[in-house]
C-alpha cells in the first residue's frame, strides 16, 4: 500500500509537470485565436479537473482499500 | 481470476492509464495541430469526447451487470455494476465540467437546455439516484435490486443522448468520428482523439477493478463477521 501511494505521488507530480510546462508553452504561442488568454485558461482548467479528479477516486479507492485490509488483519 | 489477480491486473492498469494520461496531455500541447476556427479551446476536444464515451461505457456495464444480476443473483455481478456505476459518475462529472467549460468559449455560454446536455445531466443524475436507492432501504438485498432497475433505466438513455444531435437542432455538433460516411477528423487529432479514448478506457478498467477487489473484500470481511457471530 506503502509502494502504491509513492507511486501514485510520483506521477501526480510528473502529470503536474507536464500540464504546467504545456500551459507555459501554450501561452508564449499567439493569443488572437477565440477566446484570447481566457480560451487558455479554460483549457488549462479542464485539463486539471480531469487529473483532479482522477486521482481523486485513485486515492479513494487507495484509502478504502487500505482500511478494509486493516480490519481484516485485526 | 482470484480477487488477488483482479488487483494486481487492477493496479497495473490503473498505473499505465496514468501514464498515458501524461502522454495524451504531451501530445495534444505539442503534437497535434491547432484547430483553424476554434483555437486553442478545442484542445478541450482531447478530454471531453473520450471521458463522455468512457461514462456512457462504464454505465452500459453497470446496467448490463445489473440486469445479469437480477437474473442470476450472484453477488459478484453487484459488485461489478457498483464499480461501474462509480466509475460512470468520476468519468461523467469530467464530461459535465470541461463541456461547459469547451461551450463557454465556443458558444458563448457554459450551458443551455438543448436535448443532449439536458439528457446527459439526467443521466448523471440517475445515477446520482443509484447511490441513494441501494443505501436508503433497510434490507441490502432489496436495495441491490431496486438500484440494479435504476441502473438499466439509467442506461437506456444514453443511445438517445447519441442520436439527441441528429434528431434535433441544437447548439451541440453532430458526431464526427461515429458516423455512417466514417470521420470528419484530421489524421493527427484522429490518432489523438482515439488514442485519449483508449488511455481512458484503460484507466478506466483498471481502477474498475480495483473498485471490485475492495467489493470482494468487504464480502470477506461480511462473511468473517457472520461466522464470527455464530
Amino acid at each position: 500500500m506503502h509502494r502504491l501511494h509513492q507511486l501514485v505521488r510520483g506521477i501526480l507530480t510528473a502529470l503536474l509537470l507536464a500540464v504546467s510546462s504545456s500551459a507555459l508553452a501554450a501561452q508564449a504561442t499567439s493569443t488572437n485565436a477565440i477566446g484570447g488568454l481566457r480560451a487558455y485558461w479554460h483549457v488549462f482548467i479542464a485539463y486539471a479537473v480531469v487529473i483532479v479528479i482522477v486521482l481523486g477516486w485513485v486515492i479513494s479507492i487507495a484509502r478504502r482499500l487500505k482500511d478494509v485490509e486493516q480490519r481484516l488483519s485485526e | 481470476m482470484s480477487i488477488t489477480g483482479v488487483r494486481r491486473v487492477g493496479t497495473f492498469l490503473a498505473v499505465v492509464g496514468l501514464l498515458g494520461l501524461g502522454v495524451v496531455y504531451w501530445l495534444s500541447f505539442f503534437w497535434v495541430s491547432t484547430e483553424a476556427s476554434q483555437g486553442i479551446v478545442q484542445r478541450i476536444f482531447y478530454v471531453h469526447p473520450p471521458a463522455a464515451w468512457t461514462a456512457f461505457f462504464a454505465f452500459g456495464i453497470a446496467a448490463l451487470t445489473s440486469g445479469m444480476y437480477l437474473w442470476l443473483r450472484d453477488e459478484r455481478l453487484d459488485w461489478a455494476a457498483l464499480s461501474a456505476a462509480e466509475g460512470g459518475m468520476v468519468f461523467g462529472t469530467i464530461m459535465l465540467i470541461t463541456g461547459p467549460l469547451w461551450g463557454r468559449i465556443a458558444w458563448g455560454t457554459y450551458w443551455t437546455w438543448e436535448p443532449r446536455l439536458t439528457l446527459t445531466l439526467l443521466l448523471w443524475f440517475i445515477f446520482l439516484g443509484y447511490f441513494m436507492v441501494r443505501r436508503s432501504t433497510e434490507n441490502p438485498e432489496q436495495g441491490k435490486r431496486f438500484s440494479a432497475v435504476v441502473a438499466i433505466v439509467g442506461a437506456l438513455l444514453i443511445p438517445f443522448i447519441h442520436l439527441s444531435v441528429v434528431w434535433f437542432r441544437s447548439l451541440h455538433p453532430e458526431p464526427v468520428v461515429v458516423r455512417p460516411d466514417g470521420p470528419l477528423l484530421p489524421g493527427d487529432m484522429l490518432t489523438l482523439l482515439l488514442t485519449s479514448l483508449a488511455v481512458f478506457l484503460v484507466l478506466f478498467l483498471g481502477l474498475f477493478m480495483l473498485r471490485y477487489t475492495l467489493e470482494g473484500i468487504r464480502a470477506d470481511l461480511q462473511v468473517r463477521a457472520r461466522r464470527a457471530a455464530a
